[in-house]
């Protein structure tokens, strides 16, 4: 019997390290701690844990003595285990599989899960600790090895240790400000000096000192309950500082100075408040955990995307997973309760392929990449959720940090059936609190600061975890149920802060709350009452339930098997209140956690970046150029990754990522039909261009909006209801010793947030729901890394019929058109960076395209868009990274066939611009014959040029006029463009 | 005589293809509920109250200890004779994907006359060790006494699934089921013509997805009654659902070929129930 998972580990050594291993054989082991004897688990083996068919079993003894089935001692054995407490998905699997036969087993019953590999062949030169740490994670795995004749490793059931339980203490905050900013770097609590001022000032009030003696706490001080809840809500991740903070902005290019009071105030929250106005779609906008649009009278629609940058940096695997899973329970927690129907996902890495020198305690791009993808599959997959749409990006600054963006959209009724509308929440003081799903430990507890301290191998396995997605599914089961039946008064996710920010938040509709930390269920006993309360557990939502609907509710979490534990009450106090079984540990006014947190104030300093000029080489060869082009990881295939995501589960996925002939053709956005039997559509799209920051990151953001409009535009997308994401990725933007060119950072902020605004504004696309990470360095000094600040923005959208669409593979007899200018902007492009890297250019300075009138893009896009909705198009791609030249060949490729195509058109671009630069505002179009005239007519007063044929032959000619400058091949860019990201060693 | 069949779709545990299971059905003429297992198991829900069991595609249990295996255990011991009963009334069970996986684990399939929920083949490991999602071309036996298939020569549909590759211990196994006309569909190419893409013989990846002996890529019971496969045709159930759907022409029609499954089932409970 052919063993995959040994076969599947044989191929990555040989795709990534080039080891050539003989035969990699698995076995799989299961530690078993319950009432139950060995010999009556040994009878009923092969009816939980091995398949019969195509598994051999064995108890108590190692598999590997077995001399029938290992009949040649190996060189080599790796069993690997997870440390104790780190989430066993396979464990609780099998445990539960195992009480199903054993119903017995005790209350006390545990399965934990291990992994041998057994290697035989393997080269000298490869060593077995080596080996081992490509095998496992040593944050949260423990891996034991052997190698020839050495006594085969035995890994032991190791139970997870009781933590160790600490009484609230009170904190005295009477101390100078140097000990107060001691107390908050020491205690990870990551507050300024004027926040710990502010707390300080607190305790000093009267009113609030008489308040706190009549509850029996600490009159003039904190409690540790209360400091950690006060840091975790007011953290950056939960207040956004930066964004909300006061800037002074100079110019030295223009010479302007001014004053910027919050820069999500002034350039995201006023511009969509003001469309608003306008439309009556925008339902629910900023206040939720993700933005609602009214799609009909029926549907709403809503959309969120997060990042899981350091998680991810620290376990590639579990950091991705949960941030998929965390990012579908803002979804789920939108409103009453929204459905996630799809995910995005949008990474950026270091380069696969680097060779370069790897920082410490850094993961090489490749295993980043492999961990990543994994937890995004399992996490999407398992839940039941397509992934349909996204992208990878590649830049050698992504090394320090990756960016693992997370995106999902959700629909729910307009309104439930008690006529209740699904996008407000609607608690009463009275109204119980519950918390659902998963249970709390000591994993997750300031997950968060975890990632800014250096990681060894002795490091808690609390730093990071793992996400659950059966016990996510169960409960998004559950908890649809129980919205249907009208159950739920309010609903959030319980993230960042875990109980401490979910029900904080909710309380606000209320004006307070009242938590018992004595009856939230826990992992493992001992934890103190601050970590109950701040700690970031996956997979719990908050729900709110009025008293009469206790039975019906607890009802359904019996069926469905999710654990529900009422924690709390909604008061009108005007308090957070917080006991521990009989204790009081602390009280905090509502307005007081929400409000109190004072504006930062930065400086902001733009100074014009200089970059060598990019100058082509003279004299070059465009045919092996566009080669070379293709198979760059920034445009080459990602297929062996992205065809590992379930797409079109639901039935609905009407544009997939892969489209064309042999369906391995690019998708430009994702199209939905979510209500099935009709053709009414969703359109799901990105945009990022993160390198266009090297010259201007206001530029960068322009692209990225227009990127992502031009990829819905592709699809026919209904232009009038439109609405984005904006999620900013920056390196730290607050100048410090630790950061000396922080205000530079945050010029740059400054003049993204101002070009998002214009392009927003000027196509009527609202932001309603965004993300900021602004922490994404690596390192200091020399060493320290920053990422190229990255803003993607995602879109979605209505789209009036789905059959009414277009994909980028060529069709044979179609003509070719480009709609929009190409203009001479080959700065920060990739074919500056592939010609700056190899050596042959000095920089990749230049013209970053700008997107100077978005009104005439507008006119355009509007114009495209009625002629696909009319059905006379069927072909359109989005013209990006590698411009006219790498847009056509991959239309070739989708379609199998060739072109003939002419690039002297209009503008004053030089050959290179027209054929690599990336001019915003662009798509290339196939017509067929019969449409032209029509099409034409459609697209009149707005920029369209005729480019040429498909042929029938198999080749894609470029032309200057007279002059052939490419002629390729279209089996040729087939084999450059899937090679180059095809880490998968082969398919056998 | 049933006019309008009513059909249990199971979900809970991580089944996930539950919504879009239903809704076929109800396309296809017939009234569908999302039942959850534990209904069935509790006894709050009957199954014969019913005329079709689908067991839809999903990850229950996340497939750890091999797929569908944990759901297959919750019904080989707790819904046993209500499964029974539902096969001996000559009502249908499809299973897909994960849920011919259950079907397979819980013994039904490739099963006995009687059901004696004995399991007697296995889906593993996709030889390319990979989950994959891509569509696949499937051409189905005339001659299988399946229910669900009458009619219906070749289609498209996508398979999404790590673990999709058919094994049975004996090659005379795959004989027997051979001879009873059990093999109900295979992976063929799609360049062969239509009617002549049956072979013995594996094809190479990706046209048979995931190695499967014979590039088998369903089966039903002796009956033909329980049918189960690993590719999705509710994934194939409208014409803009296909890869190629911009290739031609606007479509008007909506319906697609993945339908006639579905109907065939509702239209055999209404001729014979």
């Amino acid at each position: 019997m052919k063993d995959v998972r040994g076969d599947s580990v044989k191929r990555q050594l040989a795709a990534d390290y080039n080891i050539d291993i003989s035969t990699v054989r698995s076995i799989v082991g299961f530690l078993i701690s319950s009432d139950i004897d060995s010999i009556q688990i040994g009878e009923r083996v092969d009816d939980v844990f091995a398949d019969p068919i195509i598994e051999e079993s064995s108890t108590n003894t190692l598999h590997l003595n077995n001399s029938e089935l290992f009949p040649q001692s190996p060189d080599m054995v790796i069993t690997i285990g997870f440390k104790p407490g780190v989430t066993d998905n396979p464990g609780k699997a099998a445990l539960d599989g195992f009480l199903t036969i054993f119903p017995d087993a005790g209350v006390g019953a545990r399965v934990s899960t291990y992994i041998t590999y057994v290697f035989s062949g393997v080269p000298e030169e490869v060593e077995a600790e080596w080996l081992s740490k490509q095998l496992h994670n040593a944050l949260i795995e423990q891996a034991l090895f052997s190698v020839r004749g050495d006594d085969f490793p035995r890994i032991e059931y190791s139970p997870v240790e009781p933590s160790d339980y600490a009484s609230p203490a009170t904190i005295d905050l009477e101390i100078s400000d140097d000990e107060l900013m001691k107390l908050s770097e020491e205690g990870l609590l990551a507050l300024n000096l004027e926040e710990m001022q502010t707390i300080q000032a607190h305790y000093r009030n009267p009113e609030v000192r008489s308040a706190r003696a009549e509850l029996g706490l600490p009159q003039n001080a904190p409690t540790d309950v209360e400091l950690e809840c006060l840091a975790q809500t007011w953290s950056e991740h939960c207040k956004h500082k930066i964004f909300a903070a006061h800037i002074h902005h100079v110019d030295t290019e223009t010479g302007e100075d001014t004053e910027i009071d919050s820069l999500f105030k002034t350039h995201i929250m006023n511009p969509t408040l003001e469309m608003k106005d306008e439309v009556d779609w925008l339902l629910s906008v900023f206040h939720d955990n993700s933005g609602v649009i009214a799609w009909n009278d029926d549907w709403s629609i809503c959309m969120k995307a997060e990042t899981h940058n350091s998680p991810s940096a620290l376990d590639p695997y579990g950091g991705a997973m949960t941030g998929i899973v965390g990012v579908n329970r803002d979804i789920l927690g939108t409103g009453l309760g929204a459905r996630p129907i799809a995910n995005t996902d949008v990474f950026c890495f270091g380069p696969p392929d680097w060779e370069g020198d790897l920082p410490e305690n850094l993961f090489h791009p490749s295993r980043v990449l492999r961990g990543v993808h994994a937890g995004v599959r399992v996490g999407g997959n398992e839940s039941g959720i397509p992934t349909v749409n996204g992208a990878i990006v590649f830049d050698d600054r992504y090394i320090g940090k990756p960016l693992v963006y997370c995106g999902t959209i959700g629909m729910m009724p307009r309104r439930l059936k008690d006529g209740r509308e699904s996008h407000e929440k609607n608690p009463l003081p009275g109204d119980r609190v519950y918390m659902v799903g998963g249970r709390v430990g000591y994993d997750g507890i300031h997950g968060a600061t975890f990632s800014s301290l250096e990681l060894t191998e002795e490091s808690p396995s609390s730093a990071v975890q793992i996400g659950d997605p059966i016990t996510q599914k169960k409960m998004v089961d559950m908890i649809l149920e129980a919205r249907d039946a009208c159950l739920i008064t309010c609903i959030t996710d319980n993230g960042a802060g875990g109980l401490s920010s979910s029900i904080g938040e909710m309380a606000e509709y209320t004006n307070g709350c009242k938590i018992d930390l004595g009856k939230v269920p826990l992992k493992q006993e001992g934890l103190s009452s601050w970590e109950i309360l701040v700690s970031e557990s996956q997979e719990r939502m908050t729900v709110a339930v009025k008293e009469s609907d206790v039975p019906a509710f607890e009802a359904l979490a019996d069926l469905h098997e999710v654990e529900a534990t009422w924690v709390a009450d909604f008061t009108n106090t005007g308090l957070f209140h917080v006991v521990h079984n009989e204790d009081t540990v602390a009280s905090l006014p509502i307005e007081f956690l929400h409000d109190g947190v004072p504006q930062l104030r930065l400086e902001s300093e733009w100074k014009k970046p200089v970059h060598p000029l990019f100058t082509p080489p003279e004299g070059a060869n465009h045919t092996p150029i566009l080669l070379e082009m293709l198979s760059r990881p920034n445009i080459a295939s990602k297929e062996t990754w992205v065809r590992q995501y379930d797409h079109e589960v639901i039935a609905q996925t009407a544009i997939k990522p892969f489209v064309g002939v042999e369906r391995d053709g690019p998708g430009d956005a994702g199209l939905l039909a979510p209500i099935h039997g009709s053709t009414l559509g969703l359109v799901v799209s990105n945009g990022i261009s993160p390198r266009y920051s090297d010259i201007d990151a206001g530029a960068m953001a322009a692209a990225a909006v227009d990127e992502a409009v031009r990829n819905a535009v592709c699809t026919g997308v209904d232009l009038t209801k439109i609405a984005g994401l904006d999620n900013f990725c920056w390196p730290d933007p607050i100048e410090s010793v630790k950061t000396p060119d922080g205000r530079f950072k945050l010029a740059q902020l400054v003049r993204a947030n101002r070009e998002l605004e214009r392009i927003c504004r000027a196509y009527f696309v609202p932001c309603i729901s965004g993300k900021d990470s602004m922490k994404n360095d690596y390192g200091s000094g020399e060493k320290k890394i920053s990422i190229p600040p990255t803003l993607l923005f995602s879109l979605f959208g209505n789209h009036p019929d789905v059959r009414y669409t277009t994909t980028s593979d060529l069709k044979p007899g179609e003509s070719l058109y480009l709609v929009g200018e190409s203009k001479q902007e080959l700065g920060a492009s990739e074919l500056a960076f592939m010609f700056k890297e190899s050596g042959k250019a000095d920089g990749i300075g230049g013209e970053v395209p700008q997107l100077a009138e978005p009104e005439k893009n507008l006119a355009s896009y509007k114009a495209l868009t009625k002629a696909i909705q009319s059905g006379i198009v069927r072909t359109a791609h989005d013209c990006s990274e590698g411009g006219v030249a790498v847009a056509v060949a991959e239309m070739c490729i989708g379609g199998r066939c060739g072109a003939a195509i002419d690039v002297d058109g209009p503008g004053d671009a030089d050959l290179w611009g027209r054929l690599w630069g990336e001019s915003l505002g662009r798509i290339i179009v196939g017509v067929k014959q019969q449409n032209r005239a029509e099409f034409i007519n459609v697209m009149k007063g707005n920029s369209l040029t005729y480019l040429g044929e498909t042929i029938d032959g198999d080749t894609l000619g470029i032309w200057d006029g007279d002059e052939l400058i490419i002629e390729a091949k279209v089996d040729e860019m087939v084999s450059a463009w899937k090679g180059s990201l095809d880490m998968t060693g082969g398919d056998q | 005589m049933v006019d309008t069949p009513k059909v249990a779709v199971l979900f809970g545990f991580g089944i996930n293809c539950d919504r879009e299971t239903a809704a076929v059905f109800e396309l296809a003429g017939a009234v569908s509920e999302r039942v959850h297992v534990n209904h069935f198991v509790n006894g709050e829900k009957d199954l014969s109250q019913y005329h079709i069991l689908a067991v839809p595609g999903g990850f229950s249990f996340g497939d750890h200890l091999g797929s569908g295996r944990l759901l297959g255990n919750r019904m080989r011991f707790a819904m046993r004779e209500q499964l029974a009963a539902f096969v001996a009334a000559g009502k249908p069970i499809i299973g897909i994907c994960n849920g011919f996986q259950v079907l397979v684990k819980t013994g039904l399939l490739p099963g006995k006359e009687v059901p004696d929920f004995e399991q007697r083949a296995s889906l593993t490991l996709n030889n390319s060790g990979r989950y994959e999602d891509r569509w696949v071309t499937l051409e189905f036996d005339p001659e299988s006494p399946c229910i669900w298939t009458k009619g219906i020569t070749r289609i498209e549909c996508p398979v999404r699934h790590g673990e999709g590759r058919y094994v049975m211990p004996a090659s005379s196994d795959l004989d027997e089921l051979d001879a009873n006309n059990q093999i109900v569909t295979r992976y063929v190419d799609p360049s062969t013509e239509v009617g002549q893409g049956i072979t013995d013989e594996t094809l190479p990846f990706p046209l048979c997805p995931n190695g499967s002996i014979r590039n088998i890529a369903g089966i039903c019971d002796p009956t033909g009654l329980v049918f189960g496969l690993m590719p999705h045709p509710e994934a194939a159930y409208a014409t803009f659902l296909h890869p190629e759907h911009t290739r031609s022409d606007v479509n008007e029609e909506i319906l697609a070929e993945g339908m006639q499954i579905f109907r065939n089932a509702v239209q055999y409970v209404q001729a014979n129930l």
